[in-house]
Order: structure tokens, then sequence, then C-alpha cells
């Protein structure tokens, strides 16, 4: 039986391979010009303020560089969930030839078992192997940035992508079952699966596990350290802010600026001395700003999740995606046993 | 084991079927018991619920309400039961990209009791060249393909779906004939489904006449032809016919009228005179009989035993 499944996959798992090839090329590459650009850095890390110059440097070398191929190899998931998951029963189905291959002496979910397993292994090979060398590569950069816990980052690096890809796969194939049609099946799979590669990191991921709580007091300088005041739903917003003492940590949720009453401040005051700060000439990236802000004596709440988080959640997220697969899969066997002629 | 003993080749329970919600019923309250080692020919017109029996038969669905046994046990109920039941589905779908030696690569890939042998001689004989892709034959072609993979895998009960519907005479012929050399070189039996009277009449020894979702007679088509016959007779005389005589579709031109009905042993006395049917007006008379009175269906469970 394996060898129908073979043969019918033969083409895209060639693809497949010549894709990850040209990948694997280009990771390997960029992996080396990540470590020299390290070496740069840390030949030029002599002192304090030398070290912050060379440190950004050798993040704005690199960042968008990996945020792009963050972004591009996260879709693979998806885009093999719909051109190798969906068709895997909806083209049979469309075609008739269901008729035929489910009358030879292999019961039906043996047989989708067995095709499901194939190309399922083919994507998590093809997924796991450009993450792992995706992590390589970015590993000397992650370690500077310390933003592993972005969305986009995350879902790209370690074992989380082979949870997706597995899900993705299954998500595919069932909806090529339930649809009977090929194309709609496809686009239901790549639009469901990166609307959930959407929603799961913004809605779910935040609270995988309990967070911790923090209160931070708003000084000139963490108001500094932060990466912008003010939001486009407007109000009394700071975003980016960091915790002192742990640089790396994942904040998840942030409250708007609060005066030591607890109210969130008056948006009419933040927009005072955010637009006409009294001069002071202080530097730093808010400058009078800041300094007008941090007169208020305001302090953020924060929930956020340590940095030593980081494998407890790609673990907690594989194992998730993992067992949404296969519930997917054993829902696809049940279906495909009470026929679907 | 003589053949009487053998479980039947199809049995059926009140078989039903219903597609939907809104419950189109493609098979309502069938009752069949046909003998192993026969050709049957399953007739009837277009929608009549053919193609639902056969994919019944063959595990493709599930029966609404009722049971359906093949060769004594539940369809594709498992990888051994699927062996000994080879179908051939209507249009004879095939994997257009793969060629005509891969088909049979697949076959023996996926069947245990595969036949290489009987597979390649018969793509011989049927003049097909193993390295054409199958989307590049014939309708004709493609059929005796799906027909060789379906059988070499030397099941008991061979099942076609309207197999030569869509091919012209001449490879009809050629297919049918194949088709038979297949059921006897197996010693299997066949079910054949089609609209097409001149094929059930060439290639079969037992027949269903399926109509409006329900099965209007069958049986040994000899004895069939035994037990039914021309009435003809003066019209006024049919309005009072000899006992234990069913009328089954009557014709009247002039003042003298035609009927066919179904009696054993009939030798009815002038006025009337009995004439032999053929199959083709026997299985029109039930045709005529469902499509004109829909409901009188009820009748129709006793001829199926």
């Amino acid at each position: 039986m394996m060898w129908l499944s073979w043969r019918q996959f033969r083409v895209q798992a060639l693809v497949g391979a010549g894709a990850l090839l040209v990948i694997a090329v280009f990771l390997i590459r960029l992996g080396w010009d990540v470590r020299d650009g390290y070496e740069l850095y840390r030949a030029h890390c002599l002192n304090r303020a030398d070290c912050a110059e060379a440190a950004a440097r050798f993040r704005g070398a690199h960042r968008n560089t990996l945020l792009f191929l963050a972004a591009g190899l996260g879709l693979i998931p998806a885009v093999a969930g719909a051109f190798w998951g969906a068709p895997l029963i909806a083209r049979e189905l469309e075609n008739g030839t269901h008729r035929l291959v489910w009358n030879q002496s292999v019961t039906r979910p043996r047989w989708l078992l067995g095709r499901i397993l194939l190309v399922g292994l083919a994507s998590v090979v093809l997924t796991g192997t450009a993450a792992a060398l995706l992590t390589w590569a970015a590993q000397p950069y992650d370690e500077i940035a310390g933003d592993r816990f972005s969305a986009l980052v995350f879902g790209a690096r370690g074992i989380a992508p082979i949870g997706y890809a597995t899900l993705a796969l299954a998500f595919g194939t069932v909806t090529g079952l339930l649809l009977r049609r090929t194309l709609p099946a496809m686009a239901v799979t790549l639009v469901g699966f990166l609307a959930f590669q959407f929603f799961f990191p913004n809605v779910v991921r935040p609270a995988l596990i309990p967070p911790e709580r923090a209160t931070l007091a708003m000084t000139a300088g963490a108001i500094n350290g932060a990466q912008n005041l003010g939001g486009i739903g407007g109000g009394s917003v700071i975003g980016g802010v960091r915790i002192p003492g742990e640089p790396d940590a994942w904040i998840a949720d942030t409250s708007p600026l609060r005066t030591a009453d607890g109210k969130n401040l008056d948006t009419a005051v933040f927009g005072d001395c955010v637009d006409s700060p009294p001069r002071t000439g202080a530097g730093g990236t808010f400058g009078d700003a800041a300094v007008c802000l941090a007169r208020l004596d305001l302090h953020v709440d924060v929930s956020y999740h340590p940095e030593s988080r980081y494998w407890t959640f790609q673990w907690l997220e594989t194992g998730i995606y993992l067992s949404l697969g296969g519930i997917l899969v054993l829902f696809g066997l049940w279906r495909i046993r009470r026929g679907a002629g | 084991m003589s053949l009487a003993e053998l479980p039947p080749a199809l049995g059926a329970e009140n078989l039903t079927k219903k597609y939907g919600r809104r419950g189109r019923t493609a098979l309502s309250g069938v009752n069949l018991a046909v003998p192993s080692g026969r050709v049957i020919g399953l007739v009837g017109p277009n929608g009549a619920g053919k193609s639902t029996l056969l994919h019944l038969a063959c595990g493709l669905t599930e029966p609404s309400a009722g049971s359906l046994t093949v060769l004594g046990s539940r369809p594709a109920a498992s990888a051994s039961h699927l062996a000994r039941v080879g179908f051939v589905a209507q249009n004879t779908p095939v994997y257009g990209s793969l060629t005509v030696a891969e088909h049979l690569r697949l076959g023996a890939s996926m069947n245990p009791s595969w036949d290489p042998d009987l597979a390649k001689r018969r793509i011989g004989e049927a003049g097909l060249n193993p390295a054409r892709k199958a989307g590049q034959l014939s309708g004709g072609q493609r059929a005796q393909l799906a027909l060789t993979v379906a059988a070499a895998k030397r099941p008991e009960l061979l099942i076609f779906d309207e197999p030569a519907a869509a091919l012209d005479p001449l490879a009809r012929q050629g297919f049918l004939r194949n088709l038979l050399e297949f059921v006897r070189e197996l010693g299997a039996s066949a079910v054949l489904s089609s609209h097409l009277l001149g094929d059930i009449e060439q290639v079969c020894d037992y027949l269903i006449v399926l109509c409006d979702a329900r099965v209007q007679v069958a049986g040994d088509t000899r004895d069939l032809l035994a037990e039914h016959a021309r009435l003809v007779a003066p019209r006024a005389e049919f309005d009072r016919l000899p006992a234990g005589v069913e009328m089954i579709s009557a014709e009247h031109r002039g003042p003298h009228g035609s009927a066919i009905v179904r009696a054993r042993g009939l030798s009815a006395p002038p006025p009337y005179r009995v004439e032999p049917v053929s199959l083709e007006e026997l299985v029109l008379g039930y045709m005529t009989r469902a499509a004109g009175a829909p409901l009188a269906g009820a009748g129709a469970g006793e001829g199926s035993r």
C-alpha cells in the first residue's frame, strides 16, 4: 500500500526536498554571516558605551532578514497543509479514484493512516529542519536581541514548528474529506490555519501558564527604556517597557500609565506632557516628555513571563498542536470508516 | 459444498438508504437473497437506486436502515473481506497520471491475493501498452484496465456499476466478452448494473429489476421467463382474470387487449391466448407499472424472494 502513497506523493516530495535544499543553503550562509557579525560585536564591546552601539549595529544588520525569515518559514506548515494535506482525500473524491483505491484489500482507515503518516512525516521533516537551521543561524542574534517570545519569532524557532506542521496537515486532510473539493479545501486550510496561527499566540499563549505580575515605577529612565508612548487608539499608554533585572522577560500585558492612587492617567495630562513638555534639555528617547511624565509619580501594572519559561512554552505549545492534530486525524479515520462514497 | 450451501452473494433485509437531511430516498425496504455463482443483472431507469445498491454492496456507503450482507458478511468490514469483492465503479475511474503497468503494481501492492500472471496476460490480450499513462487511454481501454485491476485480485464477487454505459457498441462488446471470461476463469459471481437491457440479456442469468427505490422483481432469468407470459384477449376479459394471475402491465389497442402477467404454469382457456415474453418485454412491463403507479410498489416485496 505504501507504494501507491509514495508514488502519488513523489513529485510533491521532490518539490519539498528542492525547497528545503535552497532554504538550508541560505540559512547556513546566514548563520556564518551572523556569527561573523557576532565576532565583530564582541571585538568592539570593550566598554559599556561602545558595547551598546556595537550591539545596536549587530541587531540592525540582521533584524529585518531574520524577521522576514521567521514570517516566511512560518508559512511552511500552512502551505504544506494546503498543498499536501487538503488534496490527500479531496482529489480522490473529485476524480472518483476513491472508488478504485478503496476497493483494494486495504481498509479505508489504514489507507488514510498510511497516507497521512507519509505526508505528515515529510511535512514535519521539512518544517522541523528549516526551523532547526533558523534557530541555529539566529542563535547569537537571539542572545543579544532577547525577543524570542515575540509572536513571529517564537513560532519559527525551536520545536513549535513541528507541532504546527502536524496540525496544519491534519487540518488540511480533514477539511478535504469534509468539503470533498480540492480548491475550496486548500483555500480554507490556508486561511483557517493562518488565522489560528495568529489567534493562538495572541490570545491563548499568554494564558497557557499563569503570568507573574509586577508594578513598574515610571521613572524618566524607565520611560526612555520603553519603545513607544501613546497609541493608535489614544489613551495614556506606554509600550515596550522592560522589567528591571529581567530584560528578556515576555511582557504579556501592560496597563495604561497609572497615578499613585491607581487610577489611569488623565489623557489630557498625558497629551500635554507628550506634545508640549516644559523644556529641560533632557536627553534619551523621549527627552522632555519623559521628565514631564516622571514628575507625575506614575507606574504601570504588567503581567509577564520570565525568560526561563521559554522552553516550557515551546514544549507546551508543541504538545497542544500535536494533540489537536492527533484528534483531527482520529476524527478523519472515524469519518472515513463510516463511508464517504 | 454445493452452491445452495454457500452464503448468498447478496442478502438484503429491509435495506433502506436516504441521502442528506431532506432525505431523498434512494432505496426503500429492499429484500434480496441472490445465490452465489450467478451473473446478476441489475436493471432500472436512471436514478432508480442501482448505484446506491452497488455502493452499499462494496461498503462505500452505509445503510440508513435495514441490513445488507455480501458473501455472508458486512460489506468492506475487513481487509480480508475487501479481498473477496472486486468493484468497477461507474465511468471506470483510474489514476490518469499512472501508467498501465503502475496500475498493476498498485494492485499487487494492495492485494495479497493478486495474480500477476492473470493481470499481465489480460492486459496483453486487451492490447494495452503497459508504458502508457492511463489518462491517455480511450474509454474502452480504461474500462479494460479497471476491469483487470478489479479482477486480478481474484475476488469471489465482481461488482460492476454501469461499466459499459459510456462505451461505443464495439468497445462494449469487447468489454462484456472480457468480463464474462474473467467471471468464468475466476469462478466468481458477478453483479452488473445497466440501464441497457441488451447488455444484461447477453450476459446475465439472474435479474433484479429496480425502479423507484424498490425491487420490482428478482429471480433466475429462466424462472422469470417461465413465470411470466403475455396474455391476449378481448378487452372486457381483463376485468375478470383467472385466479392466481397477477397483472403486471397492460396495453390495450383496439378491441383486443394485451398484458404482461405473472402466473405459474399459466394455461388459460379461450378466449385467452397465452404467448411467451422476452426478457425485455418483462422488464419493460415492470418499469411501466412502477412508473405509472409509484405507490403500487407494495406488492414488490413478494417478487424479490
